[in-house]
């Protein structure tokens, strides 16, 4: 017995000594990324500039919509005035539900003369959460109306999106296929593959028009050469936003450029 | 971040017989007990996180992690070296190895049925503090759960049938259960280890973290190289505690022929754990690799962000392994007649120690006052900046192999005298063959610091290759030369002193608190996610703590641990006792005498 | 390396072993003692310039655990030390030194505590990362640009056209010296006029570890970025080097590293692996 309890004295010295080490070196404590918080009890007047900033930067709204003469968008429908707007461009359908569905569902409709393509800002990469969602309608509600949502307001489609925390980012520096790729970022909002006009040009008969290094060079640097009718900035803007440049392999890169060549 | 874990879903009751059944069910009353406020608590929809109070649900997590991996570690070791000795024996009719063999596995069951409950405690742990990770991680390998339950059931039947049958079977139908027994063992580790490897570089999932290929899920970056890995580690670990149990059995041993045959069990239990600590920087250098062509961000924080100071605290461990590893042999030497002569050979093999020893430990970015940093023109030092690169730390590790490897060439024949006629020049040989191999190695390290670090990483292979030749040639060349040796007496078994019984617990304390550092830093480089990449810990443990933090909890980790194995330790040695008699004649003695022999 | 002081102390070594040694028997203990003391005075006075005390402390913490393992390598030798300690302790003849031992050694802690109460007052020391991995890439004015593949634009007119090249480096070391110098000094060892007042000290040009072993790239992105780029394991909150793409163009940052390397007459490391 006494044996074991000197060999069991011996092992928490030497324990005890491996911790000293450890606490000699420098100590660090890392903190994870934080998320901007968005409380359940703001006030709409609270709302309307958490929304503004949502709209302007995590949303990436702006690459696509323009707010009379902000934003670098003219492919989709102009936001100034849109609080005025969303009540009667529906019928039967409340303001504050329409902008909800224009976010959770965008293609349910599509206003006269725009081509269907926006993404459910919910999902992944854009991914706003609920809350996320309800300031922005705030906000797009205060743009020629008066806003009516609060924090407490319960949309249809809530819950849909995967909780924030859960969003799963997307798996970086894989070996994706290019069709991966090109879904993943979702080249297809804005370049038809079929002739149709976009956002951006069509890709059908890309590997006639442009050269394999034509084609690296409009994804790597997109603003160098601009398509004719076309806007500067919205392209490489909207891969910006969505880390395209930080997840995108070289191997991946290459694989796209040889995909979009063979079109 | 997590704990260094599987997550296991054992349902193993079955799996651990009529011994874990009873365990598991305490084991789970008592977490009720514990996660009995935080079940109590009004629910809304399924919480992702329960809290406990006084201990950070982590830490508690991590600790039930870290030990049931550290038992099953040794589970999945001891019968792969007890197989290897119990067929020496069998092939050399030496009783000698039959019984050593048999001595480790006297201490599976007990160990065994920890593990089982450890597994458990570890499940129900994940499913009440981390719901929503567990069940995402059974939403990925729910088809992986069948196979492992059954391997499971089988690996419970081999491992009894391998230790209740030993000696009461034939011996090549009790091998092959052996076999039977490590195979499967070997299929159950890799099956967690596709749990685990997933969440540090998860695979075969789409964007939204839905599986696409179950397949790929498993077979992620990580995988096999974490199974070598971890295979080899096991071994290490495996020899090490069962070297400490022959010191237990030592320093308690009243007989000189008890005492003979546990220095001895000792003994090879640390030459298993040598053996397989020396390949293990190459498995580890496969993994590292794995990892940057996973995520170079992933790699770099491993390596050279966050966590580069534990990797001098990993080399302060592993010097002190090879230094007391050594000092055992030295000490061993008492018991061989004729080792005197090689006694001056220690204080250089020292020498070298010591300075490889210190080379591995400079850092790289020093900590130093202002004061100092003036004095030094720059936050880098222009002497310790050498020492704190990849080529010196390689050189450094090779000839630490190479000088432990020497001390047992000298222990290997300190009783012998060549009678070949050829001696003197096949000592020469030797001789050249370390010369020339430690000039080589030197020269490459230094080489090292003259080309571009593409090159440099290259240059570690003919490092490790001719250290690999060195000890392969020479090794041969000493088989031959010490052929029909003229010996100055048998080695003395027993003949050994205490001091060297606590060098093997040392080493046994260390290749522990090493696994569990380890184990911290293979979690923990995943910082503030569950599955890295995929699920964010949202928890209020997501941060990564301080280093001295985690090395107190790795401490009470190992020390709980050790209790642990005490109790397994105590319950192996039952069966070597005498049977119980009452003092006095009484009429129990008869019956007494003919209850079985075998308490478990 | 301060030879001199190596010497010495081998000296003092072989006086001891040769000369001494004629008139006192000195047992292993003494011995070790003595390799200890040497150790340490060479780590702490035969190294220029000084190591910092951290390493001190962990390269004798080292020796101290090898020469204890030395010493109990051998059981004759240990028992030996044992019974010499023993004697010491208790024969008459020794009495007098017992006593000063006695008395020295809490005298010697004494002093060691008084020593370092009156040492002026230092900022902790911290381990800071000084070269962080830096990220795959940055966005400068709008553009991306890959760090891993990035290279100075005006490099090869060395070889090209020297005259341009020329005017290049000049164009550098009018930035230099209207920015940079302040702090990284006109001799470029980080001495400059406000050099003093900065903790972690600013970079010296001329130290081995600095440019010389960096990319081009890598010090794009140190400039453009600054003290607001780095990673927090390099606390960003203590450097003050200001991001400069808020000053800077593109073409003046990489010019001035063109200045940089012609100045110290280092080259920049090849490209391939990123630090």
């Amino acid at each position: 017995m006494k044996q074991a309890l000197q060999i069991f004295g011996f092992t928490i010295v030497v324990s005890v000594f491996y911790w000293y080490v450890s606490l000699w070196v420098p100590q660090k404590r890392t903190d994870p990324p934080e998320d901007i918080e968005i409380a359940s009890d703001l006030t709409i007047e609270e709302m309307i500039p958490i929304g503004e900033e949502i709209v302007a930067g995590k949303g990436t709204c702006l690459t696509c919509h323009t707010m009379g003469d902000h934003g670098t968008g003219l492919r989709f429908p102009d936001l100034d005035n849109i609080g005025a707007i969303a009540a009667e461009r529906v019928p039967g359908q409340s303001d504050v539900d329409y902008l909800a569905e224009s976010m959770y569902d965008p293609n349910a409709y599509v206003v006269e003369g725009y081509v269907a393509g926006m993404p459910n800002v919910a999902r992944p990469p854009i991914a706003l959460t609920d809350q996320e969602i309800l300031t922005v309608i705030a906000y797009l509600q205060s743009l020629g109306g008066t806003p009516t949502v609060t924090m407490q307001t319960t949309l249809q489609w809530q819950g849909q999106a995967p909780a924030q925390d859960a969003a799963p980012a997307v798996a970086v520096g894989g070996n994706r296929d290019a069709e991966t790729v090109f879904t993943t970022y979702l080249c297809n909002t804005c370049h038809s593959l079929d002739g149709t006009a976009g956002a951006g040009p069509t890709l059908q008969g890309l590997g006639q028009r442009m050269t394999r290094a034509e084609i690296y060079e409009a994804i790597v640097d997109p603003d160098e050469v601009i398509a004719e009718g076309y806007v500067e900035g919205v392209m490489s803007t909207m891969l910006n936003a969505n880390n395209f440049y930080e997840q995108v392999s070289t191997s991946e890169l290459q694989a796209l450029v040889d995909y979009l060549a063979s079109m | 971040m997590t704990t260094d874990s599987i997550p296991v879903v054992r349902t193993t009751c079955q799996g651990a017989w009529w011994r874990g059944l009873p365990a598991g069910l305490a084991a789970f009353v008592l977490l009720a007990l514990v996660a009995g406020p935080a079940w109590g608590m009004p629910q809304e929809a399924a919480p992702e996180y329960r809290a406990l109070p006084f201990i950070s649900s982590r830490v508690l997590m991590w600790a039930v992690a870290e030990l049931h991996l550290m038992f099953a570690a040794f589970v999945l070791a001891v019968p792969m070296f007890a197989l290897v000795i119990e067929f020496i024996g069998y092939r050399t009719g030496d009783k000698r190895y039959d019984q050593l063999a048999y001595d480790f596995t006297k201490l599976l069951s007990v160990s065994f049925s920890f593990t089982a409950t450890l597994g458990a405690l570890l499940t129900f742990g994940l499913l009440v503090f981390y719901p929503a990770l567990t069940q995402y991680l059974v939403k990925i390998f729910s088809w992986t759960f069948l196979p492992y339950v059954l391997l499971f059931f089988l690996e419970a039947f081999f491992l009894y049938a391998y230790y209740y049958g030993w000696g009461k079977l034939s011996p090549r139908l009790h091998l092959f259960i052996g076999l039977m027994l490590n195979l499967v063992g070997t299929a159950i580790m890799f099956i967690a280890n596709a749990w685990l490897t997933f969440m540090n570089t998860p695979n075969g999932i789409d964007d939204m973290g839905n599986l696409t290929s179950l397949w790929e899920a498993i077979n992620n970056y990580t995988w096999m190289p974490i199974n070598i890995h971890r295979l080899i580690a096991n071994v290490a670990f495996g020899g090490a505690i069962g070297a400490a149990y022959g010191a237990f059995k030592f320093l308690g041993a009243k007989t000189l022929a008890a005492k003979a045959h546990y220095d001895w069990m000792g003994y090879i239990g640390i030459f298993v754990a040598i053996c397989a600590l020396l390949p293990l920087p190459f498995a580890g250098y496969w993994l590292g690799v794995e990892i940057y062509a996973y995520d170079q961000s992933l790699g770099i924080t491993l390596m050279g962000g966050t966590f580069s100071w534990l990797f001098i605290v990993q080399a302060v461990l592993i010097g002190n392994l090879f230094l007391a590893a050594n000092y055992y042999l030295w000490l061993s030497m008492a018991r061989i007649p004729g080792a005197e002569r090689f006694r001056g050979f220690i204080k250089y093999l020292l020498g070298v120690i010591t300075l490889c020893f210190i080379v591995w430990a400079t850092p790289h970015s020093l900590v130093a006052t202002v004061e100092e940093a003036r004095a030094m023109g720059g936050s880098h030092h222009p002497i310790l900046n050498v020492l704190g690169v990849m080529s010196a730390k390689n050189t450094a590790v090779n000839l630490l192999i190479l000088t432990t490897y020497v001390s047992f060439l000298l222990y290997r024949r300190a009783n012998k005298e060549a009678t070949v006629s050829w001696a003197r020049i096949g000592n020469w040989i030797q001789f050249g063959i370390f010369a020339v191999v430690v000039i080589y190695v030197v020269f490459l390290g230094v080489y090292g610091y003259f080309v571009d670090a593409q090159t440099r990483i290259g240059l570690s292979r003919p490092q490790v290759l001719s250290v690999l030749f060195a000890m392969a040639s020479v090794t041969v060349i000493d088989l031959f030369l010490f052929k029909n040796a003229k010996s100055r007496g048998e080695i003395v078994w027993g003949k050994i002193s205490a001091r060297s019984q606590y060098a093997l617990f040392f080493l046994a304390i260390t290749f522990t608190w090493l696994m569990g550092l380890m184990g911290y830093v293979r979690a923990g480089m995943r910082q503030h996610w569950h599955v890295y990449g995929v699920m964010r810990d949202t928890s209020v443990d997501a941060f990564t703590p301080t280093l001295g933090f985690a090395g107190g909890v790795v401490s009470a980790i190992v020390i709980v641990f050790f209790l642990l194995i005490a109790i397994v330790f105590f319950l192996a040695g039952l069966s070597g006792r005498k049977d119980w008699t009452p003092k006095s004649g009484s009429r129990w003695n008869e019956e007494e005498t003919t209850v079985s022999t075998e308490p478990a | 390396m301060n030879l001199f002081v190596l010497l010495g102390i081998a000296a003092v070594m072989v006086l001891i072993q040769q000369v001494l040694t004629r008139w006192i028997q000195l047992n292993r203990i003494a011995w070790l003692g003595i390799w200890w003391v040497a150790l340490w005075a060479a780590f702490s006075y035969g190294i220029n310039p000084p190591l910092p005390n951290s390493i001190i402390v962990l390269f004798m913490a080292i020796i101290t655990i090898a020469l204890m393992a030395y010493l109990s390598a051998d059981n004759e030798e240990l028992e030996e030390a044992r019974q010499s300690i023993v004697r010491f302790m208790v024969a008459q003849e020794y009495r007098i030194a017992l006593v000063i031992v006695l008395l020295v050694i809490p005298a010697a802690v004494a002093a060691w505590t008084y020593a370092s109460m009156n040492e002026a007052p230092q900022p902790p020391s911290s381990g800071r990362t000084i070269h962080p991995p830096p990220p795959s890439s940055i966005t400068f004015a709008g553009n991306s640009i890959d760090l891993a593949t990035a290279n100075n634009p005006y490099r090869e007119l060395e070889h090209t056209d020297e005259a341009a090249f020329a005017a290049h480096v000049a164009n550098g070391r009018r930035i230099y010296f209207q920015n940079c110098f302040y702090c990284h000094g006109d001799n470029m060892q980080g001495a400059g006029m406000f050099a003093h007042g900065y903790d972690p000290l600013p970079a010296n040009f001329n130290d081995a570890t600095t440019i010389a072993m960096l990319q081009e790239s890598y010090l794009f992105w140190r400039i453009a970025k600054g003290a607001p780029g780095l990673p927090s394991e390099s606390t960003p909150w203590s450097s003050a080097m200001p991001a400069w793409e808020l000053f800077l163009t593109e073409e003046e940052i990489w010019d001035v590293i063109l200045f940089l390397y012609e100045y110290t007459g280092y080259e920049p490391r090849a490209q391939g692996m990123p630090h």
